[in-house]
This record gives structure tokens, C-alpha cells and sequence, in this order.
């Protein structure tokens, strides 16, 4: 009871609190922007060639406002939206009219999940076992050697090295596609031809972010171990004959890996954010690109949509990983 | 007895889960043979010898279940307008002519402009195979009208009295009031009021809410398929192809399947038509230089340099805030275009590849013979008041060459003969005078300071914004580089300023400079004017701070409202009368200069010859270039198979 009353109910407040602020300021804040959705409608219609006479342009005008639902004040446009939401209804996307943005969302949200949440499970274990080790024993010439190769790849701009890629597995060798998540003519399906077809057009997507990813984890997992190790109990340990195997294991990778874990939760929250540059190199399907899309056309429910989203997914991992941290580290008790 | 889930049983839990969803993933990959893989980039259903593939120019589409292009917008250029689609009229901006697709002729227009007549084509069927008739067009208008969010809904209504059906295939419209140019809703350039099928809307309770999949148009071709993702758009030739108007005009097309396919990345386009994965890549500049540095099958509209395609009806340039000082001030917009030395300009913006115009129309299809060249003697003879009874003749019909020489200095090799340097690089220009640019100043009080910049006349210092938007390589931003360059290098304080937000600014009035057009694009085709020149209606400015419905110089005059006027008057298909009054809106907009035109809109195309010739390049322009435009299912029956 002492756990719920002191830890579990301040908590669970701090949780609602923030996705209640989170979403509230989204809601404004590209309200208060330039980018007014039906003058970005106007604006991209026009510049699109259809057919918008001056003279009807007041009415055009008129018809939007009222299609989008962005008549009346701020004030009433926020009660609605959460009339809306408490049934799990984002409404409709205005740039893509009438689709609703449960939909839009429902069919970019697989190919990111596909896509960040094995990338970043795998740079995350990778990057940690290599680094942990390299980190243990640092003075050895392949462990230099990795941390020279890491200091390489680390500094490169994602867009270069993604491209560089392309280039050389998608054009010089060809083994793998140049864009999409799937073949033309593909289309989705239970299959194993779907699914073979799929994983092939995202192993360079994925490959980008691994390597890409996984020196940063590798290095930081390298120098936090490095640290673990100068401490006196490790010291201690080692003189007073404990298996260098049980040392590692139980006494340098166990404390080295918990802001580890921490960083785990806030990589797997902020997938729902997309990998724009990822998903432009690759042309590659996902939620980066609605996002990016529905900013620049002022899509409001667009992006309250995937902002949500994105929001409870933090701070839900950010909650998991408070309750759980007594599970990875004995120090900390509740109780 | 309970088992208690201890620290370790949860650390065990999680190792083997985050094994299974990492190794699963893993294992099903490396387990997928990549050869054969490889195969299914084209799977069976698109035999890639019968299959063109084009780049979609406006991106992954975001609405791909949905084709109802009557509301919102739709990606149409999908291949919804350029292939599955016949709309009555077409410009075809390569010839300068009007294609009649499903309409027989041109519209009859009583004598007072109330009431118009169309005439059908017939033997046209939907590709579903019902008949296409008057009731078609009647009961498209009549819903649009009956329907708010239709967006042609306001229009129609403003517009049309009645609409009926006099037979199976002729319309009249009957107006509410005057309008010599109603026909042009239904002319497509680049968009239009499309006809949609009695027969399929009239089965919906609300056609605006209607996905109208699969599309059902009387294009030569039909929807195969489309990716959920909104990455490609499949179309495959109707077996009645001979029921459509492309079919009727021009015989049977030739790929068997078209995909309009997405690319996000210009990198990724190169590759694609290097492994020849992509018959049709729109790139840049840079972009264009690199696929034919590269490949040995791609080639560009042009053979020689300047390469680029240069027939797109849009004139681009400088559009200044005639609303804001001291862009109100017609001797200051004079000023910073005789500040500009013209061959440096289109060098930094186009790498000299750009062709000329001096008015405020693109040196293509009918407008050089229609009005440029008859606009020669006029250009010559125009002066512009310098101060203290100076006049100054701005013109100068030798920029071409000095553009061409700048060209030739920087390697560029092509032919030496008048009529190629007149069709790349337009009949003329302006001096480059910044002389005469000071003197306009100084008459104006502005000075300059001890650094030798300009100031105000109020003796603040002169700054410019250029307003453009953020993805450099389009015309807006490259007119923003080398005008700034160039005001810069006659001393003023410009800077561009890139904004994804540049079409609101613009819209709105809160910015200096703009890398907007500096008119409205004419239609391509045919001599009328009254497109462009009527967006400068005082009817339409707005004060700044409000969305004008005009071009975004806020520029008018009660000569041009005259001009107008009387342009509105006249019958649109009277061709010397409409050359004439057109030639005086040209003259007005000259003079007031509400913008600079620069060089006409250029595209930078890459034909891949390996599956499909017969391009429309410049030694054969039988047809408007874009596989975007609607015009691209004129092209397809004159397209070749290489059998590759």
C-alpha cells in the first residue's frame, strides 16, 4: 500500500498531467503558426493548376473552414477535439480529405513499427554485448580497432551514409531494391512472397540505422563500462578472487546497462515520431513523411494524431521504466 | 504454491523476448534467397517490356483508395488527368493548339456571351463501356452546383443559370451573367472541371463522400492497381481503347501498363534510371547533369545544351509588393531591373540555360509569333523617364546572344544559327543600365551611404528580403539567388528568405520581393490572354493582411482594368481582336513592371531509351513533354517499343 499511496498514484497523476499538457499544447501550437490549413489548401490547389476562379474564392473559403470543422473559437474547435478523442476519433484529415486520420495513421503505423521497433532493438543489444566487451577489454588491438571504425561512422550524416548505401547495394552490386517498402505490383498479403519481399526492401533502411545507431550505443557502452571498471568495488572483486567471467557479468555489464535501459524506453517512445530521412532516402513508407506532410500543410488533426501518439508513447515508457527499474536494479525499492 | 516472479525470472523473460523479436526478423531475412527476390521488382503481372514507368511528380499520394478529385485535392496527376481521364478541352502547349478530346469543337457563344453551346464528340465510351453523353456533362454540373464541397461548387453556382441537354450530344449553359471565357473551367491545363459518370454518381447518397475506386474515366486507359502506401499507381490500356478520344484523335496507345510510381529522393531517381527501373526521371539541374553523365540510354529533351525542356507555358522571375515601399514606386521596379545584367543572372539561376521574354509571357508555342515578335518595334521604342527630361530605351534585343556567349565561355557547345539562339534564348531583354538604375534613385531621394550602399529616402538603410521557398532547385528560389546577387553587387542590403510558408506570405502581402510568377501562366495554347491578364483586376486586390484573390504584386490599373474589360468583351476564338488587346495588356504590364519576367519555366526531363523511343524531345515536339500533364495520353499511341 506504502508502493501505491507514495510511488504508484503520484505517479499515474504525473503520467495523465503530462498527456493532458502535451496534447493541450498541440493543439495550439499549430493553431498559432502561419499555416493556415485552408490557405495551404488554396495555396497547393492553385499551385496544382485546378480551378479556382477570383471571384469565387470568398465562397471556396468559406466552404473549407466549415468542411474542416474550424469554424467558431479556439475555445469551442478544443472542446470538440476532445469530445472527439475520448472516443478515439482524431476526425478527418484536411490536406486528404475526407480520409479519416485513423486510417492514415492505421496504414503507415506497421511499416514504422516494422521498421523502428527490430532496428532498435537490434542496435540496442548489439551495440551494448559489442560495446560491454570492447569497453571490459580496452586495451586490446581489436578493441582499439573497433573504436577507430566507430569514430568513422559516427560522424557521418545520416543522409550520406544511407545514400552511400544505395548506391553501393542498391546500383554497383544490385542486391537490393533502390525504393519502397515493396515491389510495383506488390500488393500486401499474408503471404511469403509478400513478406520476403518486404523484409528485402527494408534491409537497407534497416542496416542504415543499425550501423548508424549501434556505434553510438557502442561507444557509450564502451566508455560506461570503462568507468564501472575503475571503480574501487570492481577493483576490490578482482583482489579478492572473484571469476573475472562473474565480475563482468554480475559487477560491470548489470550497473553499466542501467541508463542503458533508460535510453532503451525513450528510443522504443519516440518511433511513433518516425525516421523522416530514412523513409525519403529509401522512399520507404511510415509515419516520418505523414508527419512532415501534415506540418507543412497546417493538417491540425494529422498531427494531433501522430503527436499523441508519440507523447503516450514516452511517457508510457517512461512510466514502465520507473515501475520496472526495481526489477533491473536491487538498490532501488518502493518500499 | 504460488510461484513469485522474482528479478531474475523477469530478466530471463525479458532476454528471451527480445531474443525472439530480434532473431525472428533475422532469420526470416537471411533465410530469403535475394536472387530470386530480386525477380519480383517487376512481379509477372507487368512485363517490363510493355511497361512505361514515370516518376509521379507530386509525391507518395496520400489519399490512394480515393480518385474523387471533385473534392480536395487528389494527386491527379497520378495518372487520373494524364491517362484515365478525357476532359472536353486540352492545351497542348508543345503545339500551341486546343486538343477537342471529348468535346467535337470549339464552343458556340451567343452574341451577348449568356448562353454557350458544346458540342460532344461521338462513338466515346467510359471505360466501363456505358456510352459518354450530354447527360453526363448536365448531371456533373447540376451536382456540383447542388453540393458545397464540390470545388468548383462556388463557380458553377455564381455562373449557371440552367445547363441542359438540347441532345444526346450537345450541352447548352445558360449564364447568369456575361462570361465569354466559361468555357475555360472545362479546359484542361493542368486542371480543370473534370465530367464525371452519371451513372456511377447518381448511386451515391453523397458524391463528395464518394471514393469513386475504381475510377471510371473515357481516358485510354483503366486502374489496374495501386499500392495501399500511396508509393505507385498501376493503369492498364483499355481493350476499347478506340472508344476514347485519344484513341478516335490518335490510334492505339502503346504501353500495355503505365505505373506512376513515388520517389522522395533525386538520388534514388538517378539510380533508378540507370538500372532502368524508371523510363521517365523530372530532376534538377544537377540532376540531369549527373544521369547523363552517367548513362548511355538516357537522354533529355533537348539533344545539345541547353538540354532542358523550355516549353512550359509559366514565365518566372521577380514579383514585387507594389502595396509595400518602396515597391510602390514604378521608377524603383524599373530601377532593380536595369540593375540585373541578365546573362550573369541566368547563369547563377539556370547555368544560362533559361529562354528570354521581356513581357510578361513565356517566349513558346503561339507567343513569340503572336505577340513578341510583334511587340519588337514597340520594345524598341519604349523609354522610360530617367529625370530632369531624360529618357532612357531599356530594351535590348541583343541579351539573347550576350546570354548565348556567357554560355559558350563556360564550355557549353550548340549550334551558332540565329533561329536556335531565338529558340533557346528567347528575342530579348534589358539593358543592363545600373547607371540609369542610379539615376531613377537618386530622382526618387534615396542615397547612398559611405560604404556605397543605398539607403531609403528617409535615410534608413535599403533592405530587401526575397521571399522563395525551401527546396532550392525550384525557380523561385534560383530567380531569389541570382537577383539577390545581383542587387547586392548595385549595393543594396538584399537577402533571400526561405520559408515553407511562401505561398501564405505571398498571399497575404508580408513580404518585399517574391520568387513568385511575375504574371499568371497563360494557358499555352491559343492567342488569348485573358488568363493572365485578368488576375491584375482591381476586383480582386485585397488589402495586405488579407488573401488577395489577384496576383500577389497587388498591382492594378484603370488602364488595364480598360484593357480587361474590353479583353472580356471580346469573342475569345476572334483571334486578331483578342492579339490586339492582349498586346495592349503585354504594353501596360511593361511599363508598371509589377514583376520582372526573367525566363520561362524549364524542366529537366531524363528519357530512358532502353524500353520506349519516340520521345517528344525538341527535334520532334509532336506533343507536350510531361508524362504530369494530361496531355501525356496524347503521347502514348506515338511511343515505340524497343522490345528490349
Amino acid at each position: 500500500m506504502i508502493f501505491v499511496k507514495r510511488y504508484l498514484i503520484p505517479r499515474l497523476i504525473a503520467y495523465f498531467l503530462v498527456i493532458w499538457v502535451g496534447i493541450t499544447v498541440v493543439f495550439f501550437i499549430p493553431r498559432l503558426t502561419p499555416n493556415d490549413p485552408v490557405m495551404r489548401m488554396i495555396g497547393e490547389m492553385r499551385a496544382r493548376g485546378a480551378n479556382l476562379e477570383p471571384g469565387a474564392m470568398d465562397g471556396i473559403i468559406s466552404d473549407l473552414t466549415e468542411m474542416y470543422g474550424l469554424e467558431g473559437s479556439w475555445l469551442d474547435q478544443y472542446g470538440a477535439f476532445w469530445s472527439r478523442l475520448v472516443n478515439g476519433d482524431f476526425g478527418v484529415s484536411f490536406f486528404q480529405f475526407p480520409a479519416p486520420v485513423n486510417q492514415l495513421i492505421g496504414n503507415a503505423l506497421p511499416w514504422t513499427l516494422g521498421l523502428l521497433l527490430s532496428t532498435t532493438a537490434i542496435t540496442w543489444i548489439i551495440g551494448n554485448m559489442v560495446g560491454g566487451i570492447a569497453g571490459y577489454y580496452t586495451r586490446r588491438r581489436w578493441s582499439r580497432a573497433m573504436d577507430a571504425v566507430a569514430m568513422v561512422i559516427r560522424p557521418l550524416p545520416y543522409y550520406i551514409f544511407a545514400f552511400a548505401l544505395l548506391l553501393i547495394f542498391a546500383y554497383l552490386v544490385r542486391w537490393f531494391p533502390i525504393t519502397g517498402g515493396a515491389s510495383l505490383g506488390a500488393l500486401p498479403s499474408f503471404t511469403w512472397d509478400y513478406i520476403r519481399n518486404v523484409l528485402w526492401h527494408s534491409f537497407l533502411p534497416a542496416a542504415s540505422l543499425i550501423v548508424l545507431g549501434g556505434t553510438v550505443t557502442f561507444q557509450t557502452m564502451k566508455l560506461l563500462v570503462q568507468n564501472v571498471n575503475a571503480e574501487s568495488f570492481v577493483q576490490y572483486a578482482k583482489l579478492g578472487g572473484v571469476t573475472e567471467d562473474r565480475i563482468v557479468r554480475k559487477y560491470i555489464i548489470r550497473n553499466a546497462m542501467l541508463p542503458q535501459i533508460t535510453g532503451l524506453a525513450l528510443s522504443f517512445g519516440q518511433i511513433f515520431s518516425g525516421a523522416l530521412i530514412t523513409e525519403i532516402v529509401f522512399g520507404y513508407p511510415g509515419l516520418g513523411m505523414l508527419l512532415y506532410r501534415a506540418i507543412l500543410n497546417g493538417d491540425y488533426n494529422l498531427i494531433m494524431g501522430i503527436t499523441i501518439l508519440s507523447i503516450v508513447g514516452i511517457t508510457t515508457a517512461i512510466l514502465i521504466v520507473d515501475l520496472a527499474y526495481p526489477l533491473f536494479d536491487p538498490r532501488v525499492r518502493y518500499v | 504454491m504460488a510461484h513469485e516472479f522474482s528479478r531474475r525470472d523477469f530478466m530471463k523473460f525479458l532476454a528471451v523476448g527480445t531474443g525472439t523479436f530480434v532473431l525472428g526478423p533475422t532469420g526470416m531475412l537471411l533465410a530469403a534467397d535475394f536472387t530470386a527476390a530480386q525477380d519480383t521488382a517487376l512481379p509477372g503481372t507487368f512485363p517490363r517490356s510493355e511497361t512505361l514507368i514515370a516518376r509521379i511528380l507530386t509525391g507518395r499520394v496520400g489519399t490512394p483508395d480515393n480518385f474523387n478529385h471533385w473534392v480536395g485535392w487528389k494527386w491527379q496527376d497520378r495518372g487520373i488527368q494524364n491517362l484515365a481521364d478525357e476532359p472536353l478541352w486540352t492545351v497542348d502547349f508543345a503545339t500551341g493548339n486546343i486538343v477537342n478530346g471529348s468535346a467535337d469543337a470549339e464552343p458556340t457563344y451567343n452574341d451577348d456571351f449568356t448562353s454557350l453551346t458544346v458540342t460532344l464528340r461521338q462513338g466515346v465510351t467510359w471505360s466501363d463501356g456505358e456510352p459518354f453523353t450530354a447527360a453526363d456533362v448536365v448531371y456533373t454540373v447540376e451536382t456540383i452546383m447542388q453540393w458545397d464541397n464540390f470545388n468548383a461548387h462556388n463557380f458553377f453556382v455564381d455562373n449557371v443559370e440552367t445547363v441542359t441537354a438540347v441532345d444526346e450530344y450537345t450541352v447548352q449553359f445558360d449564364l447568369k451573367q456575361a462570361n465569354s471565357r466559361f468555357h475555360t473551367t472545362f479546359l484542361d491545363r493542368w486542371g480543370c472541371t473534370r465530367i464525371f459518370p452519371k451513372h456511377i454518381f447518381e448511386q451515391q447518397e453523397d458524391p463528395t463522400l464518394f471514393t469513386f475506386n475504381p475510377y471510371v474515366g473515357c481516358g485510354p486507359y483503366k486502374l489496374h492497381s495501386f499500392d495501399p502506401q500511396g508509393s505507385w499507381t498501376a493503369w492498364e490500356k483499355r481493350a476499347d481503347w478506340d472508344k476514347s478520344p485519344t484513341g478516335i484523335l490518335y490510334g492505339e496507345p502503346q504501353p500495355r501498363y503505365i505505373i506512376f510510381q513515388y520517389f522522395a529522393d533525386e538520388g534514388a531517381q538517378i539510380l533508378a534510371q540507370l538500372t532502368h527501373q524508371l523510363d521517365v526521371a523530372e530532376l534538377s539541374a544537377d540532376g540531369l547533369k549527373a544521369l547523363l553523365a552517367q548513362s548511355t540510354s538516357s537522354r533529355a529533351y533537348q539533344p545539345t545544351f541547353p538540354f532542358v525542356v523550355n516549353n512550359d507555358p509559366a514565365i518566372t522571375g521577380i514579383l514585387f509588393n507594389t502595396a509595400k515601399a518602396p515597391f510602390d514606386n514604378v521608377d524603383v521596379r524599373w530601377a532593380l531591373t536595369l540593375a540585373i545584367d541578365i546573362a550573369e543572372y541566368t547563369s547563377i539561376a539556370v547555368d544560362s540555360s533559361g529562354t528570354l521574354s521581356p513581357v510578361h509571357i513565356p517566349h513558346l508555342g503561339p507567343y513569340p509569333a503572336d505577340y513578341i515578335e510583334p511587340m519588337q518595334d514597340w520594345l524598341k521604342a519604349f523609354t522610360i523617364e530617367v529625370g530632369d527630361g531624360e529618357t532612357f530605351a531599356p530594351y535590348d534585343p541583343t541579351a539573347p546572344q550576350r546570354v548565348a556567349d556567357t554560355a559558350r565561355s563556360r564550355g557549353y557547345a550548340f549550334p551558332e544559327d540565329e533561329s536556335f539562339i531565338a529558340q533557346s534564348f528567347g528575342l530579348g531583354w534589358y539593358k543592363y543600365a545600373p547607371e540609369i538604375a542610379e539615376k531613377l534613385l537618386l530622382k526618387n531621394g534615396f542615397t547612398r551611404d559611405g560604404n556605397n550602399m543605398w539607403l531609403l529616402p528617409d535615410g534608413t538603410p535599403w533592405t530587401i528580403s526575397f521571399l522563395a521557398g525551401t527546396v532550392l532547385s525550384n525557380h523561385d528560389a534560383r530567380n531569389a539567388a541570382a537577383a539577390v546577387q545581383q542587387w547586392k553587387k548595385f549595393g543594396i542590403d538584399a537577402s533571400v528568405y526561405n520559408t515553407e510558408n511562401m505561398d501564405g506570405l505571398g498571399a497575404v502581402g508580408d513580404f518585399d520581393v517574391s520568387g513568385a510568377w511575375p504574371a499568371q501562366e497563360p494557358w499555352g495554347a491559343g492567342p488569348d490572354l485573358y488568363r493572365t491578364l485578368d488576375r491584375w483586376n482591381s476586383e480582386y486586390i485585397r488589402p495586405v493582411g488579407e488573401r488577395t484573390q489577384g496576383i500577389y504584386s497587388r498591382w492594378s490599373s484603370p488602364e488595364m482594368d480598360d484593357i480587361i474589360k474590353r479583353l472580356r468583351e471580346t469573342n475569345p476564338f476572334d483571334t486578331e481582336q483578342v492579339i490586339a488587346i492582349g498586346i495592349e495588356g503585354l504594353q501596360e504590364a511593361v511599363k508598371n513592371m509589377p514583376g520582372i519576367p526573367t525566363y520561362g519555366y524549364i524542366g529537366f526531363v531524363g528519357w530512358d531509351e532502353t524500353y520506349w523511343t519516340n520521345w517528344p524531345g525538341s527535334e520532334n515536339p509532336y506533343n507536350a513533354p510531361y508524362t504530369h500533364w494530361p496531355n501525356f495520353k496524347y503521347m502514348t499511341p506515338f511511343l515505340r517499343p524497343t522490345g528490349a
